[in-house]
């Protein structure tokens, strides 16, 4: 595949570069012994992952960020997946306007909407930074808690509820007994997706977050533009670490493609 | 599940969560902050539309956003289609490679740009080794530098978009062209390209519309000297706290992002029908 298409070839080993070179080198320079950031890195430590860890800004902000990801994506598909059961099984008028507007936070710029909460939420309403966070994240992951289960309920057939219905199960349990296992792989795919984008997030973090809870991409950003030592290399080197065990258990369940494929239509 | 009123009650915690804490915010703040006028805010966008200083921000926040756009395209197309049609079993570990960055997060990503093109970075001391270069360029906190960031940060997204759009491309099309007589060239730009153009479009549209809002990179890479749209938002709302000026900035963004994907569902659609 590569020698008998030498233009894309080339062009697509140039991607993989970029894409993934700048990764490699995070990680060399975490297991450096030197207290700068210099390449090539000068023999080998695992000091600054001491460091790391025994850095309570960054353990904080990891605890903070962890709490906030998960509480966040439980309330995302606690409000989504019956939004997206009303959706798909429900008689409304004007659906399409309906799962539009459940989508809708894709399309603003994260920014806008992390400015918009910290005006009018946090200096307006003076609400405390964590609820606020909370708010912003779940409406940030309602997106895609309605596309990815919305994707698995659309393969599943009615039929089979109607039949649990028509054998006498009440409309819970039939959701119970029916439906909810046909969507246990999108629920599963969309609780992950909310995790991981919760976790990452800057843009909306970025200006909600108080000095009691800070997250911790932010956290590492501030950091990077006081110091400029391996410290940050080596946490980014375990976050890469964490991501790699998640992503590994994406592939092994749902499979990867699967997860993304339901987001980017 | 049936009937009307149950489905309401299944979307009204959504929708509750849609109104506080984003839609209704958000429209306050983008026309009605904080002790600012609508006519302050709209005098404040001529002014931006006028100034040379923001219209070189502005300027630059597209003009990246395009660069970076092509870019993207190009690196993301071939590898899409590479990926695509082929039969090898590395295939299936490459896309998932490609896939892979897009669940890490940014801040690490942008990272590795900080060692690779910082002042004692990978780049500067293989070009200072190689003699190519007496001293060092400034390659960090340049446009160059935001252009690679954005670059890596997107990839994904459009090799994914291409991915979906040229697997959907019948094989049987290429090899129909091929025994008729066309190369591999033409097939590819005759056949391939223009059935799978709206992954292409799709992805274009997810690659600018996160190049012209993106915060990390433009902040790590570019510095205060390379400000773009999304910076110099931040440093109105939280350093100069001048809401009429982040309004008037988070309306260019807003109106930038929702025109491009306008536009795109425009050609989209117009597609589909011809």
């Amino acid at each position: 595949m590569k020698t008998r298409r030498p233009v894309a070839g080339t062009l697509a080993v140039a991607g993989y570069v970029v894409m993934l070179v700048p990764i490699l080198f995070v990680v060399a320079t975490a297991f450096t012994s030197e207290r700068t950031l210099r390449f090539p890195p000068q023999g080998f430590s695992l000091r600054w992952f001491e460091a790391a860890l025994g850095y309570d800004p960054f353990i904080g902000a990891l605890v903070s960020s962890l709490q906030l990801a998960l509480v966040a994506t439980v309330l995302a598909l606690l409000v989504g997946v019956p939004a997206t059961l009303a959706i798909h099984r429900g008689r409304l008028p004007g659906k399409g306007l309906v799962e539009a507007l459940f989508l809708s936070p894709l399309i603003v710029p994260e920014l806008v909407v992390g400015l918009a909460l910290y005006q009018q939420l946090v200096i307006g309403f003076r609400l405390d930074s964590f609820p606020v966070l909370l708010i912003g994240h779940t409406v940030l992951m309602l997106p895609y808690a309605v596309r990815v289960t919305g994707a698995s309920l659309a393969l599943a057939d009615p039929a089979l509820e109607e039949a649990a219905r028509g054998l006498g199960a009440s409309p819970v349990r039939a959701f119970f007994t029916v439906t909810l296992p046909l969507l246990r792989p999108g629920i599963f795919s969309a609780a992950l997706l909310s995790f991981v984008t919760s976790f990452n997030n800057v843009p909306l973090s970025l200006l909600l977050q108080s000095r009691d809870f800070r997250t911790l991409p932010v956290t590492m950003l501030d950091y990077v533009q006081q110091s400029y030592d391996p410290m940050v290399a080596a946490m980014a080197t375990l976050i890469l670490a964490g991501t790699v065990v998640i992503a590994v258990i994406a592939e092994r369940t749902v499979g990867f493609a699967k997860i993304f494929g339901g987001i980017n239509r | 599940m049936t009937s009307r009123s149950p489905a309401l009650l299944l979307l009204l915690p959504g929708l509750a969560f849609l109104l506080i804490g984003f839609a209704v915010p958000s429209l306050a703040m983008l026309f009605a902050p904080p002790g600012v006028t609508a006519g302050e805010i709209v005098g404040r966008l001529g002014q931006m539309l006028t100034d040379p200083y923001d219209l070189r921000i502005i300027g630059r926040t597209v003009g990246l956003g395009l660069i970076v756009t092509v870019i993207c395209v190009v690196l993301g197309f071939p590898i899409a289609y590479l990926l695509a049609r082929s039969t090898s079993r590395w295939a299936g570990v490459l896309l998932a490679l490609a896939i892979f960055p897009l669940l890490l997060s940014n801040v690490v990503r942008t990272f590795g740009w900080l060692v690779l093109l910082g002042k004692n970075g990978a780049i500067g001391q293989l070009l200072t080794a190689t003699g190519l270069v007496d001293e060092a360029p400034q390659l960090l906190y340049t446009e160059l530098a935001i252009v690679l960031g954005l670059t890596q940060l997107f990839l994904p997204l459009a090799i994914i978009s291409c991915y979906s759009a040229v697997a959907q491309v019948d094989p049987g099309l290429d090899d129909a062209a091929r025994g008729l007589g066309a190369s591999r060239t033409r097939t590819f730009w005759s056949v391939v390209v223009p059935l799978s153009s709206p992954g292409v479009v799709v992805a274009a549209t997810l690659v600018f519309a996160g190049s012209v809002t993106a915060y990390t990179t433009p902040y790590l890479l570019g510095g205060s000297g390379q400000r773009m749209l999304a910076t110099q938002l931040f440093s109105y709302s939280s350093v100069t706290i001048d809401w009429a000026g982040a309004s008037a900035t988070a309306l260019i963004m807003t109106v930038l992002v929702f025109v491009v994907s306008g536009l795109s569902s425009l050609v989209a659609r117009k597609g589909a029908t011809s």
